[in-house]
């Protein structure tokens, strides 16, 4: 693919631990266009997360690499943002605070800050909760937190490792909209991790299925439902019909192995 | 999206009740030290020990004996000027000693039985070694405080800054803070009630090493005074100017240490039982 914006390269991790070594991902190859809304769906304990950090630069690569426009990436950037599944925010600073900490960091003037942090609360409708702490959100008020102190560094990559997983049903759907307007006003290039493979199809232009550990790319199903999409669409039920049947294979194998083991 | 409540207002207290309200949390203890004195002074009226035990009124004398020749205040500012310089200057010792055990990990685990051992070690045993360095100075009485202290301090402050969950450190590294700027931006405010913590189990060891050394020597200062109250023999000074260590050791304990736990608790929503 030409002109892709995010590339993995035969991308491969081992963990050594105190029993031995784990091999997390092999092999993964995946290029992503500029803009591109990319899900990643996979087994329990697959690499999914690790895939993420790696390309946070949270984590080095035992194989293979990570570009960005061509070039290969080193260590963590403000160019690449996570959303952690439990929001990570900072218990010690308020809702402004935690908002701003990227800003701080690269010394973003305090006028320009403040007007960042005040658009970005006012996009995810928290600008009421500007001075709240952290522990007087909810759940869902949480990861609308993460998304606007990811989304005001204006990062060209976003990578959400199971955002919305400790949320209820109602919440999530609700998330999953904010996520897609969230994107399209923004363009950040989008990889999306989540077990749930109907969130998968309603938010991705492909879904990437990985395989059972060590992970590897499974298939790739393409999305080219409308947008915004629900979760009727007749175009989202069959992504998520072909999405189930490969990931039940994969999950089919795994507890097989699991069986064979015990 | 779905609407969201505004935030709960603020409870208005009465703000005639305000100050009572404030210090209402200080009632048992005040009942606890008023039933002790009233123990005491029955104790002392049933008459077992005589003239070696003196009475609450006895010892209430003695202060005021001692306030009123100026040697009290005295006492107490220079031992409070030595704590306050002694164990600033552990904790800054301390700090940079943990810092260096967390940083470097080979080498905190090779310090780290050394300085578990100096810690137990009793600080008053370092008394004759300072005399031989320092003379009879202000500067033995600060070794002592600080020697006797920067151990605790330091192993308190590591075993602090190990508390900080490695999420915080991923996801602030993530954002592009990193060395100096994540320790100070991120390391310390998530350990900041441990910290706290450390500090105040460093206080106790410089306050009782202080005190110590100040009994072997030292011209004026509250050990000195319960030096020479116990030589002349004045019972009643001996035992109040042991009260006032006590009440000196509630009081910080109280305003610097609880008071500021607290705070860093509340304002993240670790709301302690009183
Ligand atoms: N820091 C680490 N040290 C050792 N092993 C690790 C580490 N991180 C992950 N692993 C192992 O790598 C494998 C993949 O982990 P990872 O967290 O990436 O899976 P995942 O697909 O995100 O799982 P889940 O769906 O449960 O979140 C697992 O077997 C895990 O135990
Ligand atoms: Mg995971």
């Amino acid at each position: 693919m030409k002109g892709a914006a995010l590339k993995l390269v035969m991308l491969g991790k081992r963990f050594k631990g105190k029993s031995g070594e784990t091999e997390a991902l092999r092999d993964v190859n995946l290029q992503i266009r500029e803009g591109e809304f990319v899900t990643i769906v996979g087994p329990s304990g697959c690499g999914k997360s690790t895939l993420l950090s790696l390309v946070a630069g949270l984590e080095d690569a035992t194989t293979g690499w990570v570009e960005m426009d061509g070039k290969r990436v080193h260590g963590p950037g403000a160019d690449r943002i996570v959303v952690f599944q439990d929001a990570a925010l900072f218990p010690w600073l308020d809702v402004t605070g935690n908002v701003e900490f990227g800003l701080r960091v690269a010394r973003v003037p305090r006028r320009d800050r403040k007007e960042r942090v005040a658009r970005h609360l006012a996009t995810v409708q928290l600008e009421k909760f500007a001075h709240a702490r952290v522990h007087e959100l909810s759940g869902g008020m949480k990861q609308r937190v993460a998304l606007a102190r990811a989304l005001v560094l204006r990062p060209r990559v976003l990578l959400m490792d199971e955002p919305f997983a400790a949320l209820d049903v109602q919440i999530r759907e609700e998330m999953q909209s904010v996520v897609q307007d969230l994107w399209q006003r923004s363009g950040a290039t989008t990889l999306f991790v989540t077990h749930d493979v109907r969130e998968a199809a309603v938010l991705g232009d492909r879904i990437v299925v990985l395989s059972h550990r060590p992970g590897m790319v499974s298939q790739i199903l393409e999305n080219h439902a409308p947008r915004p999409r629900t979760l009727k669409d007749p175009a989202v039920e069959e992504v998520i019909r072909r999405s189930n049947e490969i990931l039940k294979a994969e999950v089919q194998w795994s507890n097989n192995q699991t069986k064979l083991l015990l | 999206m779905v609407e969201q409540p505004d935030q709960a207002p603020v409870v208005a207290r009465n703000p005639e009740r305000s100050l009572a309200w404030e210090f209402r949390h200080l009632v048992p203890m005040v009942a606890v030290a008023v039933v002790a004195v009233v123990v005491w002074d029955l104790i002392v009226r049933w008459g077992v020990w005589g003239i070696l035990f003196p009475g609450p009124t006895d010892v209430g004398h003695a202060l005021v004996v001692f306030w009123n020749s100026t040697r009290l205040v005295r006492a107490i500012a220079a031992t409070l000027r030595r704590l306050a310089v002694g164990f600033l200057m552990s904790l800054v010792l301390g700090a940079l000693l943990a810092f260096l055990m967390v940083r470097f990990a080979t080498f905190g685990k090779g310090i780290q039985p050394y300085i578990l051992g100096l810690q137990t070690f009793p600080s008053i045993a370092w008394v004759p070694l300072a005399l031989i360095w320092f003379g009879l100075s202000e500067t033995t009485l600060l070794f002592v405080t600080i020697i006797g202290s920067v151990f605790g301090v330091s192993i308190a402050f590591a075993d602090a800054l190990r508390t900080v969950p490695p999420l915080y450190l991923r996801a602030a590294r993530n954002m592009g803070s990193d060395g100096m700027d994540l320790i100070l931006r991120v390391t310390v405010p998530a350990a900041l009630p441990h910290l706290i913590s450390a500090a105040k189990v460093g206080w106790s060891f410089a306050w009782r090493s202080l005190i110590g050394a100040e009994l072997i020597f030292a011209t004026v200062g509250l050990g000195f005074l319960l030096e020479s109250a116990s030589s002349v023999p004045d019972i009643a000074g001996v035992m109040g100017v042991m009260i006032v260590i006590l009440v000196i050791g509630i009081v910080v304990d109280q305003l610097l240490f609880t008071k500021t736990q607290e705070w860093a608790n509340r304002r993240r929503g670790l709301v302690p039982h009183r």
